[in-house]
Parts: structure tokens; C-alpha cells; sequence
């Protein structure tokens, strides 16, 4: 995988997840950050980070950008969420336009 | 298909945690998380709760820090512990408890001094009467009120004018008198005011040229004949009303826009609408009326939807609906002497009409190739007509040329009413090709399984009625109905058996199957009897309800009449009302010491619960829910009931008053005290 392809998005607690670019484009506000003219920092590295967000639910977010791009393939499978994860995971999602 | 593929992250969070009562358990401690929830997602949580029946009182308390909208409508279960929870919401703007009978007049108590609410919708709250708006006061932020057909009298309408916030009130269906209405002078700033069914007079409608920023009023039903000019007034409704004149006067006219006259009586029949400015009116209902010439429509180039139904619009006025155009898109002309002579006069001059009924009219077959030179038309209803399908031909009988396939060149046509017509089966063919249409309909013994071939190649089709049709269970077997077909209307079939249905039922889940032996799953009957019939403004049903609030003593007998004592007796004794019959006297004592308890009405909170309970007599709740409605109980019933009541009243902690979830731990609360 080359580095150009890939997106490192880092918790809140310092964790990082590299994910295909692909996927992470499922996020508009990631779409956003990575496309958009200028120098942002994100655009130069390929890297965001979520102050706000926490592993686990950043995790989660990227099982769900990996199921949703299989998905509008037409792999139609059920993504379980735990519903402990529901509430975290419902403000991360409206933040992240996903 | 694109939205069903994106399936967006937070709804199916929403999905996920309103799965179940376990999966609501698991989130609901999550305190800090739920008060950071944006208002946007808590309103949308707490809908997708309600929707899943998930939602109890208890459960609004985590909701009270961000929920800003919240509707209820039509849920039984709303009563004063809902009221008290609801009362905390300090940001709450917008509340609508529409149609929840249980909501009474001490319920509102919670909502007093609340600093954000704006919009408030009492609608068929019944119990609600002028103490409730005496707690409703307190709350000047209100902007729009709707209390139709509640308990509210007219000095608990001249209460209202301490709300000088208000732009939108609905009184429609209370007794408003010309004094209660010169009471609310002072609110300047009211834009819509709906008094249908109030007690106004001439006197009163003089009063509604203080209101200076109108632009919407609603006097359907009552005695006013002269209507002032009111100089910013865009809707008008005075159906069924006695017209002498409206908005007579030559100052600045009203900008009207829409107009509804349905059932009115027009003394001067000739200067009905010398008065108005029609040249901006989009919408017109002058169905029922008494109304005989008709020249004014040519002047209405701006009209997009007309009501004619009922009228005495005939073949030679026909001409003057013509004159009207381009604008047109919704015409209605069902229930009048047109025949087919009037649509040969309209056919080229609607080019844009989209909606078309011709229900009960003298319209055959030869109309059809008319209304197929309408390029437009999506809605087009021929039921209750003369309509066979093809053409009558004298001395070529072997060859029929079939009518419908006219409307082949319709290729907007998305729905088609052909119920009570004389259509064959043969007819049907030419429906086979049509590539828009999704609603069919027909009523007709004349139709047997031939037709369903047909109506197997109509390839968007999503909703078939064939009722009363002479189907059988071979025809069922063979039909293959279109993938998209959602429902099917089968009722009055007689000849279909029910392992039959069962059979086609199961080969076919995603279609909903309607016949007399077919049982609808009770959560669906509750469902669908949820929109309240009464926001339905038909003429009919307004004149019930009309009938209803002036003769109320009468009424109240109706209702009883039509159950029995055995009904009545035979729910009395059902077994929620034995359990409490211990403890009752000395309940009664202690909810004496509360205070009254304003018009509550237990028998019918009683009727409530066990409708929850038992969704089958929906029905026969609905009509217990008329507030003169009175049947004798055990006083069990009573007790629960006002101990309900009575959470949030004065004197009870808000907080405390609604830890518990079940009326019976109310009970032994009280009685400890």
C-alpha cells in the first residue's frame, strides 16, 4: 500500500488508524479536510486527528467506512453496533458528516 | 435505490439503540454523553423511541437538557406524569401532544413558567378546560397555540390575551364569542386565527380589523354573513357559512391567495366576489355551494386548484373554466352534470392540469380520448361513471376498440380510479403498457382472473385495489404481481379462500394483502388509526364535530346508545380494576387532601389503558373519549386514574413525583403520606 493512498487518523487518546483514502472519503468532513485547496496540515501528511473522538469509537468508525464502501458495492451485510457505542458513536458520525 | 445504499452512520446508531427495551437500558445511564448530545439528534432519538413504542416516562429524563422539539400526538399513554417530565425541559421550543386525551387541564400545571416553549398544540385534548389556560398564561414566550375542540370556554379564550407573543391561534370548534374575541384585540401581532364553529357574528367579525397583520382566518361554520376588509388577509375559509359580502370596502385589497367556500350560501349571488382581488388567487373550493354563475373564473388566471364538486358548474359553463389556463393543475369536478360534451371543451385548453376527478359524473367512454389530449395528468379518478372501456359501435361489435389505450399517450399517468365502472376484462389490456402508473383501483363484480394477467405486466405498479371482484383462487395462484407492487386491495372477493390468501400471503411477504380473512397484526391496526381522523378537514367530519359541541347533551346519548350495557359491563370487570379494589377507600381521602382534581373523567382513563392493552376496541375508546361520555365504573378505576392526574400538581415535588413508573406504587406513595 503505497503511503499516498493511505490516511493516518489518529484518537483522541493517541491511537492511530492508517485506513485506505477510499474509505475514509466516505466521511464528507474527512472529504473535506483532504480535498480542499490550501496547505492544510492534513492535506500535506494524510493525517487527521480527533481530539474528540476515543479509539474505540474511532475504530468502529473505520469498521463502518470499510462496511459502507462494500455496501454501495452491493454487499449487503448488517453492521452491528453495540448499544453502548450508540450515543458516542451517533455525535462522532453527525461530526464527521457520515 | 442511491439513498437505500447509503446508509448514513448515525441513523443506524439511532436504529441500534432504539432496537429494543435492553438495547435503551444500556445507553440510557450514559449522563454526560447524553447531555452533549447535539438537539438535532436527541429530537431524532427521541422520535425513533416513540415510534418503536419504546418511549415511558421516566425514560424523558435524560432527554431534558437538549430535546427541543417533541411530538406525541395521538399517544394515549400522555397524561400528567408525561406532562410533569415534559416540564423540565428547559430548552424545549416546540410541543405537540395533539389528540392525547389523557392530557388535562392539571397536566398543563408543569408546563407553567417554562422560558423557551413556543409552540404548543393541545388539539382534542378534551380534558383540557380554562384552568389549564390559566397555567398555559404564564408562558409569554408562546407563539403559536392550538386548542381546537378542547374543554375551553369563551372567558378561558379572553384569558389568552395576556400571551402578546402569539401569531398563530387556533380556536376552531370552541364556543368564541364576539366579546371573547374584542378581548384578544390587544394580541397585534396575530397572522393566522382559526374560529370555525365559534359563536362570532357580524359584531365579532367587525373586531378582526384590529388584528392588522392577518393574513390567514378561518370562520367556517359560524354566523357571520359580512366580512370586513382586512387588508393583509391571503386565506380565507367561510364554508358553509350564509355570504352576504366579503371584504367589502375600497381601501387596499386583500392579496388573497386562497378561497374556500364549500357549502356556502350566497344571499347576492351577483356581488360574491366584487370585493375581491382574484388575480393572485392560486386555490378556490366552491364545492356545495350554492353558487349558479360562474363568469368570475375566467378573471382567476392565477388559479392552480378548483373545487367544483357538487356545484352546478355544468356542460355550458364549462367554457369559462377553459378561460382559465395554463395555471391550472388540480380540477374537481366530481359529483356535477358535466359529461363528456365538457371535457372536449377543456381538452386543449389545461395543458398543465395534473389531477382530474370526474367521479359520478355523465362522463363514457368517448371522454376518455379527451382527457389523453391533457399531456399533464398524473391523478385521474373515473369512478362511479359510465365508463366501459371501449367504444360503442353500432354494427362492428366483433371489433372493439378499446377506450383506455388513449391514455397510453399520458405518460405522466401515475394513478388511475376505476372503481364502480363498467370496465371488462378485455378493457384492461391496454393498461399492460403503461410505464408510470403506480395506483390502480377497481370495484367491480364484472372483473374475473383474466384481468389479473393484465395487470401482471403494469411494470411500476405499487398499490392494486380489485375489490369486489369475482377473482378466484386459481387466478390469485397465477398472478404474478409486478416486483414493485407493495399492496394489494382484495376485499369483497368473495370466492378467494383464506389458505389461498395464506398461501399467496406467504410466497409473496413484502406485499400487504387486504381481504376480510386476512388479519391485520394488531400493532399495525394502532398505527394506522393514529393520525387523528379529526385532522382530516372534510366538510362531514366538521359538521359532526359541529353538531357535536353545539348539542352536547344529545350527543351524549348517542354515544351510549351504541354499546351495549353488556359492552360496557364486560370491560368494567376486566381484571385491572379488581386488583386496586382493596385500597380504594382510603385513596379517595388522600386525593381530597390534594385538591381537586379539575375534569377528569376516569372511565374514559380507564378506557385508555386497556385500549393499550387490547388494540381491538380502538374504536369504541374513541368514541368513550367525548367529554360528555360517561359510564359508570367501579371506583377502582377512578382511584388510578386521579392519582395519575395529580403528578405534577402542586404541593408533589416535580422530581419526585415521577420516579415511579406504575400507578400502583403511585398509590401506596400517597397513601404514605
Amino acid at each position: 500500500m503505497k503511503k499516498e493512498d493511505t490516511v493516518k487518523l489518529i484518537s483522541a487518546e493517541g491511537f492511530e488508524f492508517v485506513i485506505d483514502k477510499e474509505a475514509a472519503m466516505v466521511s464528507q468532513t474527512i472529504r473535506n479536510m483532504l480535498t480542499s485547496p490550501g496547505s492544510f496540515a492534513e492535506t500535506e501528511h494524510g493525517e487527521v486527528t480527533f481530539p474528540e473522538i476515543s479509539t474505540t469509537i474511532l475504530e468502529k468508525i473505520c469498521q463502518y467506512f470499510y462496511w459502507s464502501l462494500q455496501y454501495s458495492r452491493g454487499k449487503e451485510t448488517d453492521f452491528h453496533i453495540e448499544p453502548e457505542l450508540t450515543l458516542e458513536l451517533m455525535m462522532a458520525a453527525n461530526y464527521l458528516h457520515t | 435505490m442511491e439513498t437505500e445504499k447509503q446508509k448514513e452512520l448515525v441513523s443506524l446508531c439511532i436504529e441500534a439503540a432504539c432496537e429494543s427495551r435492553e438495547s435503551v437500558e444500556k445507553w440510557r445511564r450514559q449522563r454526560r454523553s447524553l447531555e452533549k448530545l447535539p438537539s438535532h439528534l436527541a429530537d431524532s432519538l427521541l422520535r425513533h423511541l416513540r415510534r418503536r413504542r419504546l418511549l415511558f416516562p421516566s425514560l424523558l429524563e435524560v432527554f431534558k437538557h437538549n430535546v427541543e422539539t417533541i411530538d406525541l400526538r395521538g399517544e394515549n399513554s400522555v397524561d400528567g406524569e408525561w406532562m410533569a417530565y415534559l416540564g423540565a425541559f428547559h430548552n424545549l421550543r416546540s410541543l405537540n401532544v395533539a389528540d392525547c386525551h389523557r392530557v388535562t387541564s392539571s397536566a398543563l400545571w408543569a408546563l407553567t413558567g417554562m422560558t423557551c416553549l413556543k409552540d404548543l398544540d393541545l388539539s382534542r385534548c378534551t380534558k383540557v378546560t380554562d384552568t389549564g389556560i390559566s397555567h398555559l398564561i404564564s408562558i409569554s414566550t408562546l407563539e403559536k397555540l392550538f386548542i381546537p375542540e378542547t374543554g375551553v370556554t369563551a372567558s378561558g379564550v379572553s384569558l389568552l390575551s395576556s400571551l402578546k407573543n402569539l401569531s398563530v391561534l387556533d380556536l376552531g370548534g370552541l364556543p368564541v364569542t364576539d366579546m371573547a374575541l374584542s378581548s384578544l384585540q390587544v394580541l397585534t401581532k396575530l397572522q393566522y386565527l382559526d374560529l370555525w364553529g365559534s359563536k362570532l357574528t357580524n359584531k365579532g367579525a367587525a373586531v378582526l380589523q384590529m388584528f392588522q397583520e392577518l393574513s390567514f382566518l378561518n370562520l367556517a361554520w359560524t354566523d357571520v354573513t359580512k366580512l370586513p376588509n382586512l387588508p393583509s388577509l391571503e386565506c380565507l375559509n367561510l364554508s358553509n357559512c350564509t355570504i352576504d359580502s366579503i371584504l367589502e370596502g375600497n381601501e387596499d385589497k386583500a392579496p388573497l391567495t386562497k378561497i374556500s367556500l364549500a357549502g356556502a350560501t350566497f344571499i347576492n349571488e351577483t356581488e360574491a366576489f366584487l370585493y375581491l382581488e382574484t388575480s393572485f388567487l392560486s386555490f378556490l373550493d366552491i364545492s356545495n355551494s350554492s353558487l349558479n354563475r360562474f363568469q368570475f373564473l375566467p378573471q382567476m388566471k392565477a388559479l392552480e386548484h378548483l373545487d367544483l364538486s357538487s356545484s352546478m358548474i355544468g356542460d355550458d359553463t364549462a367554457e369559462l373554466i377553459a378561460c382559465i389556463g395554463g395555471n391550472l393543475r388540480n380540477l374537481n369536478l366530481s359529483k356535477t352534470r358535466v359529461s363528456s360534451a365538457a371535457l372536449e371543451i377543456l381538452a386543449r385548453h389545461l395543458p398543465n392540469l395534473e389531477t382530474l376527478s370526474l367521479s359520478e359524473t355523465l362522463i363514457d367512454d368517448v371522454a376518455i380520448s379527451y382527457i389523453s389530449m391533457m399531456p399533464s395528468l398524473k391523478v385521474i379518478d373515473l369512478s362511479n361513471t359510465d365508463i366501459k372501456g371501449f367504444f360503442q359501435q353500432v354494427g362492428a361489435e366483433t371489433d372493439l376498440i378499446l377506450s383506455l389505450t388513449a391514455l397510453q399517450s399520458l405518460n405522466r399517468l401515475e394513478k388511475l380510479n376505476l372503481e364502480h365502472t363498467q370496465v371488462k376484462d378485455v378493457a384492461l389490456c391496454p393498461l399492460s403498457s403503461f410505464q408510470e402508473l403506480r395506483h390502480l383501483s377497481f370495484r367491480s363484480s364484472s372483473l374475473t382472473d383474466a384481468s389479473m394477467y393484465y395487470l401482471s405486466s403494469v411494470s411500476k405498479l405499487t398499490s392494486l385495489g380489485i375489490r369486489d371482484t369475482v377473482l378466484t383462487n386459481s387466478g390469485l395462484v397465477f398472478f404474478k404481481p409486478p416486483s414493485t407492487l407493495k399492496s394489494l386491495d382484495l376485499r369483497g372477493c368473495w370466492l378467494l379462500t383464506e389458505d389461498a390468501l395464506l398461501v399467496f400471503c406467504k410466497s409473496n411477504p413484502e406485499i400487504k394483502v387486504r381481504h376480510e380473512f386476512v388479519s391485520i397484526s394488531p400493532a399495525d391496526q394502532i398505527g394506522s388509526n393514529r393520525p387523528s381522523p379529526s385532522r382530516i378537514s372534510s366538510k362531514a367530519s366538521q359538521a359532526n364535530q359541529k353538531q357535536e359541541r353545539m348539542a352536547l347533551p344529545e350527543s351524549f346519548v348517542d354515544q351510549r346508545l351504541k354499546y351495549s350495557i353488556e359492552n360496557l359491563l364486560g370491560l368494567q370487570f376486566s381484571s385491572l380494576s379488581v386488583e386496586m379494589a382493596h385500597d380504594r377507600g382510603e385513596t379517595i381521602h388522600s386525593m381530597e387532601k390534594l385538591g381537586e382534581v379539575e375534569n377528569v373523567r376516569p372511565e374514559e382513563d380507564a378506557f385508555v389503558r386497556r385500549k393499550v392493552e387490547e388494540p381491538l376496541e380502538v374504536c369504541l375508546f374513541r368514541s368513550m373519549s367525548e367529554p360528555s361520555c360517561v359510564v359508570n365504573l367501579d371506583d377502582g378505576g377512578e382511584v388510578e386514574i386521579n392519582v395519575m392526574a395529580s403528578c405534577g400538581r402542586p404541593g408533589m415535588d416535580r422530581a419526585e413525583s415521577c420516579v415511579f413508573d406504575r400507578e400502583r406504587e403511585a398509590t401506596d406513595l400517597l397513601l404514605h403520606e
